[in-house]
């Protein structure tokens, strides 16, 4: 990627989003990803929060202490400078999350997709998903992406309460609800894995970029 | 101590909400309208970062149970302490035993209350904000009810005067219904209809508004955008979502969306627009990312001359 692409924007007085350019693509989310671990541990002073996205990635600050000018070209500096830097980036962290698959929507999925349940289970757990980015609810990691036979669009009418710890599938998508929620995917398991705990630090279990793969436990 | 005795339909403790989380999928949370529990945090000699009541929907009343300095800011309410008229934006010194009732919310939508030492709750996340949709933060992550009590923490510092009382030349211009804005993170999708309509015309506070964003009402945003990949917002983002009504995500927004973003609300004015009920008007008004910073130093340097006076000498 050339530096050019890249550009600094305001995201009101207090946070700066860096445009990438291009198309959304695993590889472009994973590059933002890399250089939002670097700038994390750059550890710029004024820094709040870096939050890396699909095309963009947005660095919150001290807009008190540092001005959008100021702040916009140290950062379009240092996202290039991590951008050469990027490709010696050791891989990301590992999860394995034990389910039990008795989720309520599996048996409508197995309907929908026209697989047997065991099936629906078998490919779920037969890939390792990257976290895509974290959001709607803290600690809710978004992970790419699920077999196409198993992609079914999220439930018409979101249901008002998901119980904390469902694993869900919606379009290429799979969740673990960190929390208890209004939610709109299909349940199809239940781990006692803790996704978020707010006395922890970091508090949410997976980050940007990590690798997660499902396993059976009954 | 404090205790409720008589709950409003909505009391939570806030503070000025949560940095160094979103990465995680936290909000910023914290108190809607920051300047208002800010002043009330000057007012009682508290640093900024101290955590106070937020108080919305209905009257109510709570008790001191130790002497303390108190200060209310925000919304405008007509209250009582112990049966005396309590002035907004005023320190004023309650004894153990004192009521503090809230009759009604007159104007405006978030009373904020200060008292010296601030609300003493576990610090989570670095913030004693209450996150009511993750249930964590504050009193538990709930919001308080008739016959709860919370902590008072120690007095730090100087004790502020009796009487100090904040000019509403120091306050923001809540009544104007004026809300600066920068151009969004999105601002080339809109085309110069869009723009016009989105500054020229009165929008108007809808029924869905909450801590997590205020729907706007008015001429429909033209827009052919759709959803786009999520990207991280802030509170003050305004987004355009199909329909073209505009959505301000507010203090408790998820931290990502993928709603094109047209304006972002100065931080300076978030509160005037926060303070603002359903039914309510706004017009948005367009400035530069320079104007803004400076609109928000502005407030700082407020603040910090409510604080001086509060705990000024007083001189005889």
């Amino acid at each position: 990627m050339t530096s050019h692409q890249l550009r600094a924007l305001p995201l009101g007085d207090t946070a700066i989003t860096i445009s990438f350019g291009g198309e959304k693509s695993p590889e472009l989310l994973h590059r933002i990803q890399a250089i939002a671990r670097s700038l994390s541990e750059k550890r710029i002073t004024h820094v709040d929060d870096i939050v890396p996205a699909y095309l963009t990635l947005t660095v919150f600050y001290d807009a008190l202490h540092a001005s959008y000018q100021e702040m916009s070209a140290q950062l379009l500096d240092a996202c290039e400078s991590a951008n050469q830097l990027q490709s010696t980036r050791t891989p990301s962290r590992k999860h394995v999350i034990p389910v039990r698959y008795d989720g309520i929507d599996l048996e409508s999925i197995a309907t929908a997709t026209r697989l047997p349940a065991d099936e629906v289970i078998a490919r779920h757990i037969a890939r390792t998903y990257t976290v895509d980015l974290l959001g709607f609810v803290p600690g809710f990691a978004y992970l790419s992406e699920i077999d196409a036979a198993l992609q079914v669009p999220r439930r018409p009418q979101p249901r008002p309460r998901v119980a904390a710890g469902s694993v869900a599938i919606a379009g290429a998508q799979t969740a673990v609800y960190p929390l208890d929620t209004p939610g709109g995917w299909h349940i199809i398991g239940t781990t006692s894995m803790v996704m978020f705990d707010p006395g922890r630090d970091p508090p949410a279990l997976l980050a940007p970029g990590d690798a997660v793969r499902f396993e059976n436990v009954g | 101590m404090i205790t409720v005795t008589k709950a409003p339909p909505y009391l939570t403790v806030q503070d000025v909400g949560r940095k160094y989380s979103r990465a995680s999928g936290v909000p910023k949370g914290g108190a809607m309208d920051s300047f208002a529990l800010g002043a009330a945090n000057a007012l009682v000699g508290n640093s900024g970062d101290a955590a106070g009541l937020e108080w919305a929907l209905g009257g109510g009343s709570i008790r001191f149970d130790r002497d303390t300095a108190f200060a209310i800011s925000g919304a405008t309410v007509n209250a009582t302490i112990s049966g005396r008229d309590v002035a907004p934006c005023t320190t004023i010194y309650a004894r153990a035993g004192d009521a503090l009732s809230v009759e009604t919310i007159l104007n405006g939508r978030f009373l904020y209350l200060a008292c010296s030492g601030g609300i003493e709750v576990p610090v989570l996340l670095r913030s004693r904000s209450t996150y009511l949709p993750g249930r964590f933060g504050g009193y538990g992550g709930k919001t308080l009810k008739t016959g709860d009590s919370i902590a008072l923490g120690a007095e730090q510092g100087q004790r502020p005067t009796e009487g100090s009382h904040c000019a509403a030349d120091l306050m923001p211009r809540y009544d104007g219904g004026i809300v600066h804005v920068t151009r969004g993170t999105h601002e080339d999708l809109f085309d110069e209809t869009a723009w016009s309509t989105f500054t020229e015309s009165v929008y108007r506070i809808s029924t869905a508004s909450d801590r997590t964003g205020y729907k706007l009402e008015g001429p429909p945003i033209r827009n052919a955008m759709g959803t786009l990949p999520s990207e991280a917002g802030c509170p003050g983002t305004i987004q355009v979502p199909a329909d073209g009504l505009p959505i301000a995500v507010m203090a408790d927004a998820p931290t990502i969306g993928g709603y094109a973003k047209i304006a972002v609300v100065s931080e300076a004015d978030l509160p005037i627009l926060a303070q603002r009920r359903p039914g309510d008007e706004v017009r948005f008004e367009l400035v530069t990312i320079e104007q803004s910073q400076r609109m928000l130093k502005r407030r700082a340097a407020d603040l910090h001359t409510i604080g001086q006076l509060a705990t000024r000498t007083v001189r005889r």
